[in-house]
Formats: C-alpha cells, structure tokens, sequence
C-alpha cells in the first residue's frame, strides 16, 4: 500500500524516514525525502487553519483537544497521494501511497487512517525506550521493521 | 503573463489572442481630418473591458477583400489535405469584417444634397463591389455638425434619411447620424452597440452557412473536415461571444479529432491541432467560471494523448508538447487568478510549471537518447523550407495524408534536421523559466518547502548550463533552511552540489566554507571520502590547486583547473569563515568561571573545544574577544604557554585564559563576542574560523546531556555536552576593608536633633586616600519617602540638603576617623541612613582602584509623649461643651512615653479666635521647669471661655506648644512640640446666670443664696421661676414669680436657706421656663440645671 512513511518531529526536523521500494539507490531516497519535505506545507497549513478556526470561538477550546488526529489526503500528485497525522505533540505523520500501482490508487480512506493510527502506537512504543533521546532520529531496528511490515502488509 | 522561451510548440498569436468581432470603419481620413481623427481614437482607443466585445480596423479606400472560394456544391470526390487552415483564423480576426461602416460628412440641409447623396451611394456601390462574395455587412454613419435643426426640417431630416437609405440600397436600420458634438463618447458607444448587433448578425449567418455542409460529408473521407468545421463553429460563436455554444462545437471537434486515425506521419498535425482546441477548451470554461470543468479537461487531454507518442525518433517532440500543454494551462490559471478566480495551496498554477518543467527534462532525455548522432545540419537544400497550409503540417511533406514516406531520403534529412536543432535547443533556459514561474505561484499560495525545492532544481539546472556562479548563490541560500529543519539528507545534496559549483567557479571563501560544513558530522558526502575534502582544505592554505570534486562534468573539469591556478595566488589570503550558522567540525563553548568578578580578581574564562573530524589540527592560533562597555579586546588562548594550540579528534580540549579587569570597566558587564581560530597560520593562507556570539541568543534547550548520555557506555565528551555556556560576566568593585561603628542614644524623640556618631576604621593593609562619605536616607516599605519628613545635616539645628557630601582625605592603615550627624524626623518611624564610602587604594597589581562600600544604619524615632486634653469647669466637673462668655478650665495632660528623662521647659496654648484667656493677661504655665521620667503623667491647666458662637463648630480648641529638651543635654536648644487639642462645642445663652452660694455649710445655720441674671441679647426676656425645694433645706425668699431680665442689664434674686440635715444635700434649685419665645427654652433650662449646685457639704455643728 505504501511506499513511503515518515515521523517528524515538533520542530519539522525528520525522526525517521522509511520506504519501501525495488531500489535503495540515492536518487530514490532523495525523491522520497523532498516528497516527505515538501508535504509538510500542506501539513502547516492544515494545522495553522484549524487552529485559527478554533482560536476564534474560545468556546471550542475542549473540541481542540478532541480534534481527529488524522488530516485526510494532504494532496496527490500524478504519481503519489500524500496523508497526513499529526499527534497531540505536534509529531507529524505522513503516509505516502503510489497512485500508480494498484494497490496504491484504490486505497481507501479508512485503510489510511488505520495505518496511521498504527504508526502512531509504533512510534508511542518506540520513544518510550528509555535510551531513547526524544527529539533524536529513531534508530530502532525493531521499530524499522514493524513500519515496513505496516506499509507491505496492507499491500 | 510569463514569457517563457519559445519553440517550435509555441501556440500562434491567433490562437491565444481572444476573438473580438471584426468591423471595418471606411471613409475616415484620421491622417488629414481633425473630426474623423477624433471618432477613429474615440473607437479605438482605451478600449476598456466593459465595452462591447469588438475590433476596429480603419480601411482605407485600397482595401482589399481576400478572394471568394467558389462555394462547392459537393464533397464527394473532395479529399481534404490537412485540418485547419493556417491562414483561416488571421483571415477572420484581421481581414474579413463582419461589418463594413461608412463614414461620410453630410447635413441634411445641405445645399448640395443631391451631389452629396450621389457620391454616398456611389461609395456604397464600391465597398459592396469590394466585399463581393462575402456576407459581410453595410452600415452608413452620417457625421453632422451637431447643432440641431430648426423644428421646421425635421421633417426635412426624415425625408432625406429615407433618400439616402433608397439611394444606397441599405435598411433604415443600418443608417446612423453622428453628431459631432460635446457628448461623442456617448455617440460612439452607441454606435459601436449598434454595430456589434450587425456582427453578431453576420456570425450567426456564417455559422448556418457552415452547419450546411455537413450533410454533403462522410465520417471515411471527411473526417477532417468534420474537425474542422466545429473548429470554425467554435471560432465564430467565440467571435460572436456566445462562449457556451463555442465550448459545444469545440468538444464536438476535439472529439471528432480523438476518432481519427493517428500514425506517424500525421501524429504531430493532430496533437499540436488537439492542443489548440484544448487551449480553447480550457480558457473557454475558466471564462465560464468553471475552473474544476477546465482541470479536468487538461488531465484528460494529457491522459489521451500520453502514450500517442509518434515517431520515436522525434520523442523529444511529444514531451515538448505535453510540456507546453502545462505551461499554457498554467498562464490561463495564472490569467483567471489574476481575475479573481481563488487559488488554494493543493491546486494551482504552479503545479502546471512544475510539471511544464519536468516535461522539459524529460524532452532533454529524450534527445540525449535519440539525437546523439545529429551532429551537423543536413546539406542543402533545406528540408525544413517550406510553406505549410496547415497546423501541425511537416514542411517536406506538405498536405500528403498517406501513411507511407513518399522519399525516405528526404525524410530523413528532415528528421536530422529536426533533431540538430533540438540538440541545439536551450533546454536548461526553458526548465529554469518554467521553474521560476512555478517557485513564484508556488510562494503566493504558501509553500515555502515546495518553493524550496523547485529552487534546488533551477539550481540544478543552472549546474547544467555551467552557470555556476548562480547555482552556487540560489544553493546557499537553501542550504540554510534545510540545515535549520535538520533535514540533513537533502542539506547534505543541496550541499555537495553547492561544493561542486564552488568548486567549478573556483570561489576560494565559498569553497572553504562549504568544505567545512561538510566535514561536520551531520553531513553525508559522496564516496564519504571526507578525507579528499580536508585535503583540499589544507591544499588551499598551501597555496596549491584543490583535488577535484567527483561528478563534475568533465570540459568544466579542465576549465576549473585553469581558474584555479590562477585564482589560487591571489587575494584573498586571510578566509574568514563564520562558523556560527553552519553545521561543522568544530565545536566550541565559552564559559566565565565566574559569573561575577571583583575588581581585583582574575578574569577567566574557559573555552571547551571538541574536534569532531577524525584529525588532529596542529599549529592553530586562537583568540577570543572580549567586549566591555569601554572596550573590546582580544585575547590569545594558550596551551602550555605556547599561542599555537593543537586539537585533536574526539577529545574534548579545554583551555583556560586569563586577563585583569580595566579599572573603567567597575561596575560594567563583559562580553564574550568571538572565538576565532586561525587555521594554517603558519602557511600563507589563513583560514579564520569564527565563532561570533550573539548577545541575545537563546540556548539551545534542545540538549539534555543527562539524556544524550544515558546509555551504558557513556562517551568521553560527556563533559562537553554538559557545559552550559556562560558569556556574561559582571564587574563589581573590589571588596572594601573598611569597618564603622555607629554611637548614639536610640531611640530618638520625634522633632529633636538626634546626634550620631560614626566611626571608621581602616583595616586595609595600606592608608586609603580620597576617602569621600555619602550621607542619604533610604526609603523603606514602612517609610517610603523619608526625604519628606526627616532632616540630616552635620550641624545641630541647621538643616542640610541631602545627600550630603563631605570629603575626609586620607586615613591611614588602621586609623580611626569619626563623623558627627544629626537627624530630624516628623515621624515615628524607622528612619534607614546610608552612609556610602568611596575611597581609593593603591595595590601592588592595580593602582589608583577605586573601591566603594555602603552601609545602613536604622534609627528608630518615638514619640516623646502623649497629649490628651480634659475640659472641665470652673468647679472641676467635666463638661461636653461650654457657653459663650462662660469660662471653663482646659487641662491638657502629658504623658511620657520617652525612656529618657525630659525637662518641659515651657508650655503654652494657642486658642482658635473665638477664645480667649478668662483672666486679662496670659497666665504663666503651671508646669515650667518640670522634670519628667517615663510613664509621668504631667497635667497642666488653663482657663480660658468663648467669646462668641462661630458659624461651624471649631476642629479644635487651639494648639498645645510644648516646649522641651532631654534632661542630659545641656546644650540648651529646646524642642518645641505642637499639638491640637480636641474640640468643644460652643452654645450661646440669652440669659448668664450667677449663683453665689457657700460650698459648706453647718446645719441650722443660715446661709445667702444670690442668684444674679444678666441678659446677653438685645431684646428683655421674660422668665417664670420656681424654686424646687428640697427636704434638706428650709428657704426664704418668692417660692414662685415671673421676672423680666433686661437686655444687658441684670436681674438679682435673694434666698436664704437654711439647711436641716447633715451630709452631700441638694440645696434648693430655681426653675426657669422662657415666657413667650420657646426656642430658648431648652439652652436656659440647661444652663440653670449646670449653674445651680447639686450638692453642697452640710456640717455637722460643733459645740463649742
């Protein structure tokens, strides 16, 4: 389903990166790292109109809280459809699903929002490894590959 | 709208211009005539987007109409040889109007009417002549003076219009006057109205004569034609503006268009053909405000014609195509914004560039594969001469519609041709400008990352095209942002290639620079052969040409070298390199041992160096600057005495420098500002790496060392990440040796002159000179403005502006020197003195230091005593109020609250104005010369009476002066306190009244009671008196009478009593009740009951 997720962290530097594809080759992590980067402008906007949504009617405060983590399609180019999460910590999700295999253009919207949502429990299990440093890039290689079982399994 | 470089997929001016309908002014001389020129610029000029959808061409009487096609009954054996005609559109917009307007100067009561409508009508009779074949429309404007008629030719003016519309063979409807007046703009929007309605007219006709041929064609033969005709449905319902129906027919023929045969050979007429209707298509529904519909239309467009590549050999073709399809759908969207269409950050033109961009690299591929073997044009004759009469038409096979290549020779040397040229083509010009198209819409709609991004590629692309001095500056700006993001990955591509340009434009400082930035850890290099890259870093400061980078293309590769050499000589010799922004192998921390020094101490500061490359740097000098508010001074850092420092890899190094402080700096903050190490100072270029601190930078809280290192082998530069900068130091003076020692008897008594003695004592190891005292009162939460209400001064009874400053020049080493004050408080509070020393000293290090010491002493103040005030009268029996004229005793009472014994020297009362002294002089003080201890209580006693009743009730009897000083001062200076006594209400009685009576009497023994009424007002007063007896007493005198009391005169009334028994007894008391006025009543009631005595002492009688 998946070719590409990625975790970034509050201050929009990358905790961890990882793709699935025939080739490992530099160009490949390249597209895949300026694909990741570039959806964090749709991912800021979407956060900077919520917020100002809810800063206009105080009153909304508590449906702040409860606002769905999951922010839908982010946008699509001719060959990938880019989904976006963001945690209550502002750790950014982004799910990145090729639109022209298959698999990848007939996915549904409540498949992404699962597979973000396990990412999410991924990641929560993955900082709190004690040796972890928050803020740092994840290392883990357990973590490393229950995401790429994540991305393949829902192949 | 952008201007993007052009090609042979340009899209003509015909096709993009909009369709206005065409009308022909005719017999206007604008050259010669003022008025004509006048009505030509009011039709042509300033032509505004709410006017009427039409185009003026002025035709001069040469004109010439393009030759009628003789109409063809049937297409049967017709073959059509291309799809649309080139010339067709430019034939339309420019050369066939719709409408043909003549102009002609005439009244209508002309004298020469009859020559004048001849020579009308015979210029009608021309341009029909002229137009001949075609349908287009005759309209006739008259141009009159505009000075209206007399009523009287109206009819005149009906019959000649008639005239002249039979003379001319035109309905009434095509004739228009034009009166050349005040209001023309006014005419000529009417005019141009009326004409756009003929034109619309003449549209609609031409499209039915269209809509005719389409029965006589068959979907085998005609396919084309059946393009075709939609097509110029679609123009003429555009030129109609009917822009609904124009989008009908277009689809028709870009439909129409999809069902013919495509091969190679007719492939290019039919896309670049499917492109201009899609252009048509698109802007049709962005001018229908239906911008999702023209979206859709240009993804389904490409979808279709994606895979219709063609010939293989010109694959280069197809991508120019599709990238001039985005780009021309990205200047329509661009246009609709720009109209008020909104645009969002996930669909705008911008992605249109992009992919307009990304086309074009692919087009770039293309011909790297297929075109590697046009290296020259092919011999004359040119095989891409030729006049083409289609769109889209190949110029060596013109209007042929077979699939087979009728000269493969030719053919091929057109291919050569075509493909030369490509290889020729500029693809990097095109990709930048579709680039800095798509980076500013992609800026406008808030995507900074993505803007980002796009500015790498262009920057690419300037590598590509070896401008690399660009590349190298759009790269460094980036690298920024990306560093910032920690997006290390595509820093370090942003990076390597930034190195590579610098590299190949051979800029030393950048090179440098870059260089260290990619020695750091965070930065991945190719081959990671970091090692070549600090080679090449020691090579440049040897003076010597760097090892190439790896990938660079390899003639710039040669020319590089060659730059190099002569670049490498040059200025400049000394890289400053600011270390602070970029990411590098060096990392450094400042730190002030202290963060607060004394005068005479030892500043140090400590910098912590860690080396993060595998390598040792030998021979480095550093320096670190300190700032101070006076100066800014640089300081060597050290190792072993030695100003060359070495450092080496994954060791934390630590050095120490030390400097004494500048005596102007007392009192001041430094600053760390710079840390600079100079690599390679022995060698001729010297690269200066500087740590500059900014003031206000905020620490990178990001760090927590107890985390980064908690894990089970801890590193070595755990140290490091621990230490927390400290680049603010304070000065403070030196610490002052001097000791005081305060006398004096505390408390002090509010409103003395309080003395107090201080006495310093040097315990320097050396005499101070220039000692200088400060005497100030501090303000405390208790007594927050002391300066209001207490005096200092050194001279008893004299008061000093504060602070007060005096001078006591040298003391010597431990030599005593004293100081007398005195202070003076209103209030009881604690009064806070500081006393600030300043004074300088010679030290063995520092001379002439100045050292500064304060110190506080508190002063309590109390009160001296307390004064309560009794008011009582003439018989001693406290009263609430007194009478006018009728004398009362006023008995303030001191009490002392002082520890210390006092001496009153004086007392005295100062009466409010409606008092006044009851005997005729002022009575001494009964109390002067009194000595009082604590807790006495000193009673004084005065008599005083009212002297009249005033309008308000006084606020107080009069003030109490105390005049005093402390039993054990001999001085003789006496304080003098005031207090207010409390007030008594004054009443006002018409009648005083006296009574005389014995306060003892013996029993049995007779006595005189004489009572005596004096009238206090102007008028008599008439009393009822009765006496109210007591059983104590016997009396003789009226027991009841009616007495009138005169004004100012006086009544007297004798009675004898005799009392009976002994002890307290009440003598008889008189009764008074005022006849006729009652408002007295009451006050003569009450002062009879106060004067008549309650009780009088009977004795016992003594036998004698």
């Amino acid at each position: 389903m998946a070719v590409c997720v990625a975790v970034i962290g509050k201050d929009n530097s990358p905790l961890y990166i990882g793709g699935v594809g025939n080739d490992t080759s530099t160009d490949n992590e390249l597209s895949r790292q300026w694909l990741v980067h570039t959806a964090l402008d749709a991912l800021e906007e979407r956060l900077a109109t919520s917020n100002s949504n809810t800063t206009n009617s105080n009153t909304n405060n508590t449906r702040t809280d409860l606002r769905d983590l999951y922010l839908g399609l982010l946008y699509s180019t001719d060959t990938h459809k880019i989904y976006g999460y963001v945690t209550n910590t502002r750790i950014k999700l982004v799910l990145v699903t090729s639109s022209t295999s298959p698999s990848g253009s007939n996915i549904r919207d409540a498949e992404v929002r699962t597979a973000l949502r396990r990412l999410h429990a991924l990641y929560a299990d993955a900082i709190c490894n004690p040796f972890h440093l928050p803020g740092d890039q994840i290392t883990s290689s357990k973590f490393d590959k229950q995401v790429k079982n994540l991305m393949l399994n829902n192949v | 709208m952008a201007t993007h470089p052009s090609d042979f997929t340009d899209f003509p001016p015909e096709i993009i211009l909009k369709p206005l309908a065409l009308i022909g002014l005719s017999g206007l001389d604008a050259l010669n005539n003022a008025v004509h020129k006048e009505i030509w610029d009011a039709f042509a000029n300033n032509r505004r987007p709410d006017r009427a959808a039409v185009r003026f061409k002025l035709l001069n009487n040469t004109f010439e109409f393009p030759v009628v096609k003789p109409k063809r009954n049937s297409y049967e054996w017709y073959i059509p040889k291309g799809i649309l005609k080139k010339n067709w559109i430019q034939k339309r917009i420019t050369l066939i109007p719709a409408v043909v307007v003549l102009f002609y100067d005439m009244e209508w009561n002309d004298p020469q009417w009859n020559e004048k409508i001849i020579e009308c009508a015979s210029k009608v009779q021309s341009i029909r002549a002229a137009v001949e074949g075609h349908a287009t429309r005759v309209a006739v404007v008259v141009i009159q003076s505009g000075q209206s008629p007399p009523p009287s030719e109206y009819m005149l003016g009906a019959e000649r219009a008639q005239a002249l519309c039979a003379a001319c063979e035109i309905q009434s409807k095509s004739l228009f006057v034009l009166p050349h007046s005040d209001h023309l703009m006014g005419y000529i929007i009417r005019l141009e109205n009326a004409f756009y309605d003929i034109a619309q007219n003449y549209y609609h006709h031409e499209t039915k004569n269209i809509k005719q041929h389409r029965d006589h064609l068959n979907k085998t033969t005609h396919q084309y034609l059946f393009v075709r005709h939609q097509f110029k449905l679609g123009f003429l319902n555009e030129l109609k503006q009917d822009l609904s129906t124009a989008h009908k027919h277009y689809m028709h023929a870009y439909n129409n268009l999809l069902e013919t045969r495509t091969v190679d050979t007719n492939m290019h007429e039919v896309r670049t053909v499917a492109g201009f209707i899609n252009y048509k298509l698109c802007k049709l529904l962005f001018a229908l405000n239906l911008p999702r519909d023209s979206i859709a239309q240009l993804k389904s467009h490409i979808d279709r014609y994606k895979n219709r590549v063609g010939s293989t050999e010109l694959l280069f073709e197809h991508y120019a195509w599709i990238a001039r399809q985005y780009s021309a759908f990205g200047e329509l969207f661009d246009e609709a914004i720009r109209a008020g269409l909104p645009g969002i950050q996930t669909q705008h033109p911008g992605f249109y560039y992009q992919y307009a961009a990304q086309f074009t690299v692919k087009r770039r591929q293309a011909m790297r594969s297929v075109c590697t073997e046009a290296t020259k044009y092919p011999p004359l004759p040119d095989p891409l001469e030729g006049i083409v009469e289609y769109y889209g038409q190949r110029p060596w096979r013109p209007g042929r519609l077979s699939a087979d290549p009728h000269d493969p020779q030719k053919e091929q040397a057109a291919v050569l041709a075509l493909q030369y040229n490509e290889r020729m083509y500029n693809h990097s010009a095109m990709i930048i400008s579709f680039l800095g198209s798509a980076i500013s819409q992609f800026k406008t709609f808030h995507s900074p990352r993505m803007r980002k991004q796009l500015v790498v590629e262009m920057a690419n692309e300037y590598y590509y095209s070896a401008d690399y001095g660009k590349a190298l500056t759009l790269l460094s700006h980036m690298l920024w942002d990306y560093r910032r993001e920690k997006w290390w990955y595509l820093a370090s591509h942003v990076l390597n290639r930034a190195l590579q340009c610098a590299y190949l434009s051979a800029k030393i400082q950048d090179y440098v620079q870059l260089s260290i930035e990619a020695l750091s850890k965070f930065i991945q290099v190719p081959n990671k052969d970091k090692d070549r890259i600090f080679r090449n870093i020691t090579a440049i400061m040897n003076v010597t040409v760097p090892q190439g980078e790896p990938d660079v293309p390899l003639h710039s590769h040669t020319k590089a070298t060659e730059i190099w050499r002569s670049a490498i000589e040059k200025e400049p010799f000394l890289l400053n390199v600011d270390m602070v922004n970029i990411s590098s192998f060096l990392e450094v921390k400042p730190k002030f041992k202290q963060q607060r020094y004394r005068m005479d101490e030892i500043i140090e500061v400590e910098i912590y160096v860690r080396l993060t490359y595998e390598t040792v740097l030998e021979g480095v000098k550093a320096f670190l600057t300190i700032s101070s508010a006076t100066e800014t001074i640089e300081i060597p850092i050290t190792q072993d005495g030695s100003t060359t420092i070495s450092l080496e890899s994954s060791k934390v190094k630590r050095f120490l420098c030390h400097f004494k402080p500048n005596p102007l700096d007392n009192g001041s903050e430094l600053h760390i500002k710079n840390i600079s190490f100079i690599l390679g100072s022995d060698k001729k270029r010297k690269i200066a790496m500087n740590f500059k601190i900014e003031d206000n930078k905020t620490l990178d809280s990001t760090v927590h060392p107890e985390l980064l290192h908690f894990i089970l082998s801890p590193k070595a530069d755990f140290e490091f990440d621990s230490i927390v900068p400290l680049t603010m130091a304070s000065i403070t003076s030196r610490e002052c040796k001097l000791s005081m020692s305060v006398q004096n008897s505390s408390p002090a008594l509010q409103g003395e002159w309080f003395p107090t003695t201080i006495s310093i004592v040097n315990n320097e190891d050396r005499p101070v000179y220039d000692v200088r005292f400060t005497l100030g009162l501090l303000s405390s939460p208790d007594n927050p403005n002391p300066e209001s209400v207490t005096e200092l001064s050194l001279k008893e009874g004299e008061s000093q502006p504060q602070p007060i400053n005096m001078t006591a020049g040298t003391i010597n080493k431990s030599s005593e020197h004293s100081l007398l004050f005195y202070l003076k408080t209103n209030r009881t509070a604690t009064a806070t003195v500081q006393i600030k020393i300043s004074y300088f000293i010679d030290l063995p290090e520092i001379s002439k230091l100045e050292c500064i010491k304060d110190f506080t002493t508190k002063i309590t103040v109390i009160k001296p005593f307390e004064i309560s005030t009794n008011f009582v009268t003439m018989n001693f029996k406290s009263i609430s109020k007194c009478f006018v004229d009728d004398p009362f005793i006023v008995m303030p009472q001191i009490k002392i609250l002082s520890p210390w014994n006092l001496l009153i020297v004086d007392t005295e009362l100062e009466m409010v104005d409606c008092f006044k002294y009851s005997d005729n002089t002022k009575p001494p003080s009964c109390i002067s010369g009194l000595e009082v201890a604590e807790k006495n209580i000193a009673s004084d006693a005065i008599c005083i009476q009212a002297k009249y009743k005033p309008k308000d009730t006084p606020t107080r009897v009069g003030l109490y002066n105390i005049k005093w000083k402390r039993k054990s001062d001999s001085s003789g200076l006496c304080v003098m306190s005031s207090t207010a006594l409390s007030p008594l209400p004054i009443d006002e009685c018409p009648i005083a009244v006296e009574v005389n009576y014995p306060e003892v009497v013996e029993v049995q023994t007779s006595v005189p009671l004489k009572c005596t009424l004096v009238g206090k007002s102007n008028t008599p007063i008439r009393l009822s008196l009765t006496v109210e007896g007591t059983d104590f007493y016997m009396f003789s005198g009226y027991k009841k009478l009616t007495v009138t009391v005169p004004p100012n005169d006086r009544v007297e009334l004798c009675y004898n009593i005799h009392p009976l028994l002994t002890g307290n007894t009440t003598p008889p008391r008189l009764q008074a009740t005022v006849l006729g006025d009652n408002a007295n009543q009451e006050i003569v009631k009450e002062m009879f009951d106060k004067i008549f005595p309650q009780n009088i002492f009977v004795m016992p009688k003594y036998n004698k």
